[in-house]
């Protein structure tokens, strides 16, 4: 695993980060959060979305049968671990876990039974998935079969957003995808045309695969929103996708209407397979199971080498040895390719190739990370990369090198920068002039003065004042 | 830090201390907690070794390829099914097997967990066996994991251990006396290979060697007072795993029983005589060291005779399990290494010291 990958998850174990969906479920009502609990595989899912201090505090609680008092759990938290632990039950609480907290720690009830249940199996509640009976005729698609199938679906949606607007055509998605992908932001259309990947779908790309696929489904629960669709069946067909098993088949009958209606939004997005469009059972895809983990399961990239490196020269010459279009894509997006072999990409980064990339509406921190996200982008498709001179071994100076280039041609575009503001002018006497200037310089407002010309402009949110300045003045001493 | 762990658990499974207690509801506790392991994080891994009598036997390990799968139901989470029925299937089997030998046929079992009575099992259980082999394990997936990891061509970077390797021992039974050796030899590989271990002693008393391992290798030890609150204890103390204990502290032992057993007799020892050649232990002065065959001078063993406390004054031949004294309370070691004899002239030096393991076990 290259270095820069290392440093950065070496920064998240530093600061906690939780999952994205957490904050979503944060905000959604107490009477919303207390349906979706009654299901065990809910339960068990979101218990899994939280950081491992939470869910320690979770089982810490989940089998007593009567409310804790505080300081008995506190009692256990190390000095340094303290704040982290106060975080954590004001994330518990948030998600209305935890109840009457600060009185009392003690689980939400409804939250206890299902995660006992979940735990312990039993009950009636049917949420992991009702098992289709096996049908001799029409076997089911085996692993290899769900995870080809996963990874077209999914490769297609990444390959439309890299290529579009590069004169290339490549499949189209379904007309669903492309809503989402549109409605997300993660691709405009300007004036009708084609739809174009923005500044945040260059940033989406960047992102571990898992990371993306939250990001779209998170994009979807809003969109169910609007769509009046019951999020808490939306939510707990998702929960009951992830903890179901990879290669079996499973009944769609004891499926509600909403999540009847996911079947095909889901199917768009490669996480369920079905043999019709209206058949009465579908199998989950690895997409689907390992919703709940936290590291890409993604099945590996298409293609024999599913394993690649990249060689960076200090020229700025890019070796990148991989067959995969879709990598071949993103490389485009700021490299200027010259040649193409079977198994190795030839390019160079040079300026005009970054100012396109820039032109892109890709931001400036996007952009000065650019270096690193390359070497990035290749491992989240599961390549390990590895920065190195062709004659020495790699430096990460190199990549720092390149990275400092880059940020030397965005400032070059970035040449112009406009602020709102007010010019003042037509002071009656210089004196005048010198005063309000001075005034104005206290509040730390003035942009540009000219005292030749008795004017200077301030910014936006310093008119109020000057301006009650002036007309003080004025009329104090008029 | 969010990282898979690997928890292996050791269940003592000695059908004469079980007789006791209540087994079928250990077994439901201990699924509830193995399930608790795995419901944590999806990559997490699990193997479950059955100490029994004279035997160890591997139940259940999440790498293995599934070959029985049961059938799935709408109500449970496929995992936590798979690891429930193996472990308590093979469970039965094994004590089925146990008391098929020692009865004869003569009892009749149902499919029920059943413990045969007392007096048919006789032989030690093989916990040391579970331990050496849970550490076999952990130390292939260490293997495989660096296999996995090491192609990406840079050699630089260190061989990654297996994140948060973890043995748990839930024991039932005293002290083995005769293990001590192995016992100590497999807490310094798990030093080394960064494994935690962690102890629960679910009846009887304290197991001194276990409170010694969990020392040694950093992890917590419980003796569980009430048995209906087992579950509580194990999750409480027992699954987290050691990232997150920097923020929830699990209980560690403040007085540890470091003494340790006399090479000659397996007794536990307040006050050893330590071989100055080979560091081999033993309860009484001894002419000539029964490990390296070193002689030492009579009058060096009449001054340690002399020396030694009045009451264990009179050096009596094999003693009797009761002649050990009660386990001191100081956390300070107590095996007091007595100013070495010195080897007689000529005396046999040529082997060399037995192992590192006497001298640490010592040297406390």
């Amino acid at each position: 695993m290259p270095a820069p990958v290392r440093k950065e998850e070496e920064q998240k174990s530093d600061t906690p980060t939780h999952h994205a969906l957490l904050p979503f479920l944060q905000v959604q009502s107490a009477n919303a959060l207390s349906r979706l609990y009654q299901s065990p595989s809910s339960c068990l899912s979101i218990f899994r979305l939280l950081a491992p201090v939470e869910r320690q505090i979770v089982m810490n609680l989940l089998w007593l049968e009567s409310a804790m008092t505080p300081s008995t759990l506190s009692a256990w938290v190390t000095p340094e671990g303290q704040s982290l632990y106060d975080e954590s039950l004001v994330t518990l609480t948030k998600l209305h876990i935890l109840h009457n907290y600060p009185a009392k720690l003690a689980l939400n009830s409804t939250f206890k039974s299902s995660l006992r249940q979940a735990l312990t199996g039993g009950g009636t509640s049917g949420s992991f998935g009702v098992p289709a009976e096996r049908d001799e005729k029409r076997l089911p698609l085996d692993v290899e079969g769900l995870d080809s199938y996963a990874l077209e679906r999914w490769e297609t949606i990444l390959h439309f957003m890299v290529s579009s607007g590069t004169g290339q055509n490549p499949t189209r998605p379904s007309p669903g995808v492309l809503y989402l992908l549109q409605r997300s932001g993660l691709m405009g259309t300007h004036h009708g045309s084609l739809p174009q990947i923005t500044s945040a779908g260059f940033q989406f790309l960047l992102h571990q695969s898992h990371a993306q696929l939250w990001n779209l489904l998170l994009q979807y629960l809003h969109m169910a929103e609007e769509r009046q669709m019951d999020l808490v069946e939306v939510l707990s067909f998702l929960f009951m996708l992830s903890t179901m098993e990879l290669g079996k088949e499973y009944s769609t009958e004891h499926l509600s209407q909403t999540q009847k209606a996911m079947l095909e939004d889901l199917r768009d997005y490669g996480l369920l397979w079905q043999r019709r469009p209206n058949s009465r059972r579908f199998s989950p895809t690895r997409l689907a199971t390992t919703l709940t983990s936290s590291s890409p399961d993604l099945p590996s990239s298409t293609g024999a080498s599913s394993s690649g490196f990249i060689v960076l020269e200090t020229n700025y010459r890019v070796y990148a040895y991989t067959d995969n279009p879709l990598q071949t894509a993103i490389l485009n997006l700021f490299v200027s390719l010259k040649y193409r072999f079977p198994n190795l990409v030839v390019g160079s980064i040079t300026r005009d190739s970054v100012k396109k990339a820039l032109n892109n509406g890709i931001s400036a921190d996007q952009a000065s990370g650019m270096a690193l996200s390359l070497g990035r982008t290749l491992t989240t498709r599961a390549v390990p990369v590895d920065h190195q001179l062709s004659d020495h071994p790699c430096s990460p100076t190199d990549a720092e090198e390149l990275q400092d280039q880059v940020r030397l041609w965005e400032l070059e575009k970035n040449r112009m920068k406009s602020q709102e503001g007010f010019l003042y002018t037509a002071f009656a006497s210089q004196a005048d002039y010198e005063f309000v200037l001075n005034y104005a310089k206290q509040l730390d407002v003035v942009l540009w003065e000219n005292s030749q010309k008795r004017c200077f402009f301030g910014s936006l949110e310093g008119h109020a004042n000057i301006r009650s300045f002036i007309e003080r003045r004025s009329g104090g001493g008029g | 830090m969010d990282r898979p762990s690997h928890l292996s658990v050791i269940v003592d499974l000695d059908p004469s201390r079980w007789t006791a207690l209540n087994l079928p509801q250990f077994i439901s506790n201990l699924l509830a907690f193995l399930n608790a392991h795995i419901a944590a994080k999806h990559e997490n891994t699990l193997a479950v070794f059955g100490a029994f009598p004279a035997k160890s036997v591997m139940l259940y390990s999440s790498l293995d390829p599934v070959t029985d799968v049961p059938p799935s139901d709408a109500n449970s989470y496929p995992p936590f099914k798979l690891v429930d029925s193996t472990v308590a299937t093979r469970i039965t089997r094994e004590l089925e097997l146990i008391a098929d030998d020692d009865l004869e046929g003569w009892w009749f079992l149902s499919s029920q967990l059943v413990c045969p009575p007392i007096s048919v099992v006789s032989a030690p259980v093989a916990l040391v066996g579970a331990l050496t082999k849970a550490l076999c394990y952990i130390n292939r997936l260490t293997i495989e994991n660096n296999a996995a990891t090491a192609n990406s061509g840079d050699q630089s970077l260190e061989p990654v251990a297996l994140p948060d390797p973890r043995i748990l021992i839930l024991s039932v039974s005293p002290d083995l006396t005769s293990s001590y050796i192995p016992v100590m030899n497999s807490i310094f590989s798990a030093q080394k290979l960064k494994v935690t271990i962690d102890a629960c002693q679910i009846s009887g008393s304290e197991n001194v060697f276990l409170q010694q391992a969990t020392h040694l290798t950093g992890g917590s030890y419980i003796c569980a007072e009430r048995q209906d609150a087992l579950l509580q204890y194990l999750t409480m103390a027992l699954l987290p795993p050691p990232s997150v204990r920097k923020t929830i502290a699990v209980p560690t032992q403040d007085k540890i029983d470091f003494r340790a057993t006399c090479f000659c007799h397996k007794n536990i020892v307040d006050i050893g005589f330590v071989c100055s050649v080979c560091l081999s232990i033993f309860c009484q002065p001894v002419p000539v060291c029964s490990t390296c065959r070193t002689k030492f001078p009579i009058k060096t063993l009449q001054r340690l005779n002399s020396s030694r406390p009045p009451l264990l004054s009179s050096p009596s031949s094999a003693s009797a399990p009761g002649r050990t004294p009660p386990p001191s309370s100081s956390a300070r070691p107590s095996t007091t290494p007595r100013p070495p004899a010195t080897p007689s002239t000529g005396g046999d030096q040529r082997q060399l010291p037995r192992s590192a393991v006497n001298g640490h076990a010592v040297g406390q």
